[in-house]
């Protein structure tokens, strides 16, 4: 395994690769644009958005809330400690992590199970189009993230050539899960 | 320094989530809470960006693209809400 560190500060170089930073930010501005445009609809509609907003479990929000960001804390100690050459506890970290994620998803299914059974499905209202849609595009980049782990968890276990950028792209990969969920939870949990 | 340094961000972090969702309990959802609710979600958007991503070591193009980003969403929020 290629350890070695990489000069962060050339303006070519940021944490993860540009290329990935480039997609990390797509990825956020696409978001941003669609919060924007919710919070935008909740102008026509604000007795619909607050009463919609009253059906949704904000100790749900705030539970995940806490999973995604223990679970990026860990990546973050997996970078720390591979960058040191200590694999045993990347790896270990990285099981944390992958953790973290897997916890997020079920109580994610436990909600959406709920507003399934209630009728609150994607064409309730503009409200729910907006949660549903948001939600479950994030849901899709963490189960991308967790599958994106798990091929380095079995590159650590197999000891194969896995260098320094490609470990940092992954966790720049899924540490955007955590920025976009942290501008999801207040817009559509808290504001309305 | 360095690994409590990750532990202190994560603390900070935790205690800012709590924090949102004890205002946002809060019966009345006025500009003030809805302002406060944004302002502790970027505060945790820059600690993630700059400790967990390690964005505090990059160039600073990226530390500036990572606050004009925020300023251009939180603020249109803003804007549209009040």
């Amino acid at each position: 395994m290629d350890t070695s560190t990489i000069n962060s500060k050339n303006i070519a170089y940021p944490p993860g690769g540009i290329l990935l930073w480039i997609i990390i930010f797509l990825e956020l501005f696409t978001f941003g644009a669609a919060l924007v445009a919710m919070v935008l609809y909740s102008k026509d509609e604000p007795e619909i958005f607050h009463q919609s907003k009253l059906l949704l479990n904000t100790t749900f929000g705030a539970i995940n809330t806490i999973f995604l960001l223990t679970s990026g804390f860990f990546m973050a100690k997996s970078v720390e400690n591979f960058k040191e050459n200590k694999i045993e506890k990347a790896t270990f970290f990285l099981k944390l992590t992958m953790v973290g994620g897997v916890l997020f998803l079920l109580l994610k299914s436990v909600e959406y199970y709920f507003k399934l059974q209630a009728g609150l499905t994607i064409g309730y209202n503009t409200f729910f189009s907006f949660y549903w849609m948001l939600t479950l595009f994030h849901v899709i980049h963490v189960v991308v993230g967790l599958v994106i782990l798990l091929f380095n968890y079995v590159g650590f276990k197999r000891k194969s050539t896995l260098n320094l950028e490609d470990f940092e792209a992954s966790a720049a990969f899924w540490h955007m899960c955590d920025l976009i969920w942290l501008l999801l939870f207040p817009v559509i949990y808290l504001l309305f | 320094m360095r690994k409590n340094l990750l532990l202190i961000v994560w603390l900070v972090l935790i205690m800012l989530t709590i924090c949102t969702a004890l205002v946002s309990n809060s019966t009345l959802v006025t500009t003030v809470a809805v302002t406060f609710i944004l302002v502790l979600a970027a505060i945790k958007f820059i600690l993630v960006a700059n400790y967990f991503m390690e964005m505090k070591k990059a160039h600073s193009f990226w530390k500036f693209s990572i606050i004009f980003y925020l300023i251009i969403v939180m603020g249109t929020l803003l804007f549209i809400l009040k």
